[in-house]
């Protein structure tokens, strides 16, 4: 048992949090807040010109070729910087769906593409009053011809007003589909929705958008499965992410804690206080090894069907009583837009409910464990 | 990074649990005595014991003029994990805290008497620092040792000394020097545990199993008896702790429950209908098993952090034990809920789910956020020692 990071995997981070500190600073990441196209082109350029962008894409296709584990630093810190950018939809799902089934023309065409950041791509999954699982997919696919026909309302869709392609789920004869649909063919509209963590989401209306047959990412009814499994390596990541935010988070509370006088003692040196300070640094530590060890298994191509929707329930879970605690430790001024606290707040519950809420990945544990 | 044990610790492993499988003897490995099953009280256990002896595995970490293998510190927590697995009784106190103590500090006459016995199971030791006023408070200790001639004269009270009941020796933290200030003025002494003037009394406890408090009136404990030098009691209690950092509260009992309570769900029914379908079930079930995750997860990273040496894994230790205490308590919480009315039902009774097992784990784990240092002085510790916050107390 070793839980040391290789002097490579240092480097990445140390890369990444310098590139960070610098291109996403918080005055960076408040005026991406609600910004309609959401990330600032310095920042993806610097993160596409390091090899951040293109992490998870093979070398053969000019990205990096990372394992999981090097990309959950790499999440970490972009957790850490709150870092406004489409990666995860780009880099890591939609690059993941195309290596996961798409064909080697599909590869060809978009992974360079998407590794050098030229081309951001973004999955259009849920639908109104719809929820996370399977039967939560039922825009149609019906084919006509030589083309398929797309129709129904997609929500939450991040980055979708940068989006060279949407990776849209749809439902056809044999299941659920994929299908790269460019946002700009007729019948598409988006629509901007402000967002709790100000992340950009977008409504998708499919208004009988036709796209050729080759438009399709895997063979047909295979799309959920696909999805399922590029998930699951994503959430990992999305756990890596709320460590970083969460440890930051409760760092810029400690040092508060330790300046802050009230009855003339730093407010640090009050049991009920320190004790939320130990209680987060607690699960954070905890969850930031559970997340390694998940990351670790993926790269070791071993199963992560209990480990990944583990790790995002816990350390999203943490990281959203984290920023609780802070905004206790704060005070008053934890409710202030002036203050960095609610930054992490609002995120925290967004990245909760965000790729498979709670309830879901409860879930998916429970199957795991109980049916298997 | 592993995750994996090496090769060679994964085949100590193995041979450890196939041992533990072929010896298996309900009588010396109950998991109904939860976690006092660790300790060796009884014939049955002590031979028990002697067995492992026989094996080489007690004192593996040890030097090797001392009579140890001087392997590394993992093999004894492979081996400590493995037997509260089993519910067998662990090699303890006398390996670990008074076996190395004495290694460093103690006389070439308390090594020569104690250390082979100890190497082949033929002492048990009680361990008494707890006092009425010395709690969470430990360097508060008040049992009074007067110098007389040739030894010292003991008086006053010991609380919480689980072993006195059976144990051979006890190993005491007293106070030589009332002058000096709290941490420098303690001693440890080591007594016969059938000394005249030691009383122990029971304090039965709800866990089952009985916890003693011991009186102490004019014992006589010879110069060659202290341990170490004069005052440094408290130093040498701190420093075996850190010492001692493998074999430190174990997960397997945890592990264990969490299993057994997956096992029991995944075939009960209520209602004619299989309980593990029950939706709210089903989601206590997910969050505990994430839980017993990541208290698995903070194990493997105090251990980690004990195999690089250097400094002891203090805040790792901290946290594993506050998290895994908490955790520890609430599968029994949310097992009895699942077990609704049915997890009312005394342990032993076979009305009761499991026999009971939850129910009795119940009780026996309302001291785990509370023995061996509290949940507050864990968080104590991470505040200051991790995060850098001011002293709170």
């Amino acid at each position: 048992m070793d839980l040391e990071f290789s002097e490579e995997q240092e480097a990445i981070r140390d890369m990444t949090r310098a590139l960070l500190e610098e291109h996403s600073s918080v005055e960076i990441v408040r005026q991406m807040e609600d910004d309609p196209k959401g990330y600032p082109d310095a920042l993806w350029k610097q993160m596409a010109e390091s090899g951040l962008v293109g992490a998870l894409v093979p070398e053969s296709y000019g990205g990096g070729g990372l394992t999981l584990l090097d990309a959950a630093l790499i999440y970490e810190e972009i957790g850490r910087a709150m870092a406004p950018v489409p990666h995860f939809v780009s880099g890591v799902i939609s690059a993941g769906l195309l290596l996961e089934a798409g064909s080697e023309a599909q590869k060809d065409e978009w992974l360079p593409k998407i590794a050098s950041g030229d081309a951001i791509l973004t999955p259009a999954w849920l639908e109104p009053e719809r929820g996370y699982g399977e039967e939560g997919v039922q825009a149609t696919a019906t084919a006509d011809g030589g083309e398929v026909v797309l129709s129904g309302t997609k929500l939450h869709v991040n980055y979708a007003g940068a989006a060279d392609r949407l990776i849209v789920l749809a439902r056809g004869d044999a299941g659920v589909d994929l299908f790269l649909v460019d946002p700009s063919s007729s019948g598409v509209t988006l629509t901007h929705y402000l967002s709790q963590s100000a992340e950009p989401h977008y409504k998708v209306e499919l208004d009988g958008v036709r796209v050729p047959a080759d438009a399709r990412i895997g063979g047909a009814g295979t799309g959920w499965a696909s999805y399922g499994t590029v998930l699951h390596q994503g959430i990992i990541l999305l756990a890596a992410q709320a460590i970083g935010g969460a440890a930051r988070c409760l760092e810029e509370t400690v040092d508060y804690a330790n300046t802050r006088v009230q009855f003339d003692k730093p407010l640090g040196a009050f049991q009920a206080l320190a004790h939320y300070m130990a209680d987060a640094s607690t699960r954070i530590d905890g969850g930031r090894v559970l997340v390694h060890e998940a990351a670790w298994n993926a790269a070791q191509g071993r199963s992560i069907a209990r480990f990944a929707p583990m790790a995002k329930l816990f350390c999203c879970t943490a990281y959203q009583e984290t920023t609780r605690a802070c905004a206790q430790i704060w005070g008053g001024v934890a409710f202030t837009i002036e203050y960095d606290t609610q930054m992490f707040f609002r995120r925290a519950k967004e990245l909760q409910l965000s790729w498979w809420d709670v309830p879901y990945l409860e879930e998916l544990v429970a199957k795991d464990v109980l049916d298997g | 990074m592993d995750f994996d044990l090496s090769p060679e610790e994964q085949k100590f492993s193995d041979e450890v649990e196939q041992w533990l499988v072929e010896h298996h003897d309900p009588v010396v490995m109950d998991h109904h005595r939860e976690n006092f099953s660790q300790l060796s009280d009884t014939p049955e256990r002590r031979a028990f014991m002697k067995k492992l002896a026989d094996k080489g595995w007690l004192g593996m970490s040890w030097p090797k003029e001392y009579g140890g293998q001087e392997i590394e510190g993992v093999y004894e927590f492979i081996l400590n994990e493995a037997l509260s697995k089993h519910a067998a009784p662990q090699i303890g106190k006398g390996v670990g805290i008074i076996g190395k103590t004495l290694i460093r500090h103690g006389s070439d006459k308390l090594k020569q008497e104690f250390l082979p016995k100890i190497l082949t199971a033929d002492v048990e030791f009680a361990v008494g620092y707890s006092e009425p006023q010395a709690g969470s408070d430990a360097a508060n200790m008040q049992l009074k040792a007067e110098k007389v001639e040739g030894g010292w004269k003991l008086n006053g009270q010991k609380m919480w000394t689980t072993s006195a009941h059976f144990a051979d020796w006890y190993w005491v933290g007293a106070r030589t020097d009332p002058d000096k200030k709290k941490h420098d003025g303690l001693s440890l002494f080591l007594i016969p545990m059938d000394h005249p003037g030691l009383e122990v009394q029971s304090l039965p406890t709800i866990g089952k199993d009985t916890t003693n408090q011991v009186f102490f009136e004019d014992v006589f404990v010879p110069d060659d008896y202290l341990v170490g030098e004069r005052g440094r009691g408290f130093h040498m209690i701190s420093e075996a702790l850190d010492l001692e950092r493998f074999t430190m509260f174990t997960l397997s009992p945890i592990t264990n429950r969490t299993d057994l309570l997956v096992d029991w769900v995944k075939q009960a029914k209520r209602d004619g209908k299989p309980l593990k379908d029950d939706p709210q079930t089903r989601k206590t079930i997910a969050n505990i098993a994430t839980d017993t995750a990541v208290a698995k997860a903070l194990s493997t990273r105090f251990i980690c952090a004990a195999m690089k040496g250097g400094k002891p894994p203090t805040i790792q230790s901290s946290q594993y034990k506050l998290f895994t205490t908490t955790l520890s308590q609430r599968v029994c919480d949310e097992a009895l809920d699942i077990s609704s009315a049915a997890g009312t039902i005394r342990e032993g009774q076979e009305l009761a789910p499991l026999l009971g097992r939850f129910e009795g784990a119940y009780r026996a784990t309302m001291n785990e956020t509370v023995g061996g240092g509290a949940s507050e002085i864990q968080k104590n510790i991470i505040a200051r020692r991790h995060l850098g916050l001011p002293k709170n107390f």
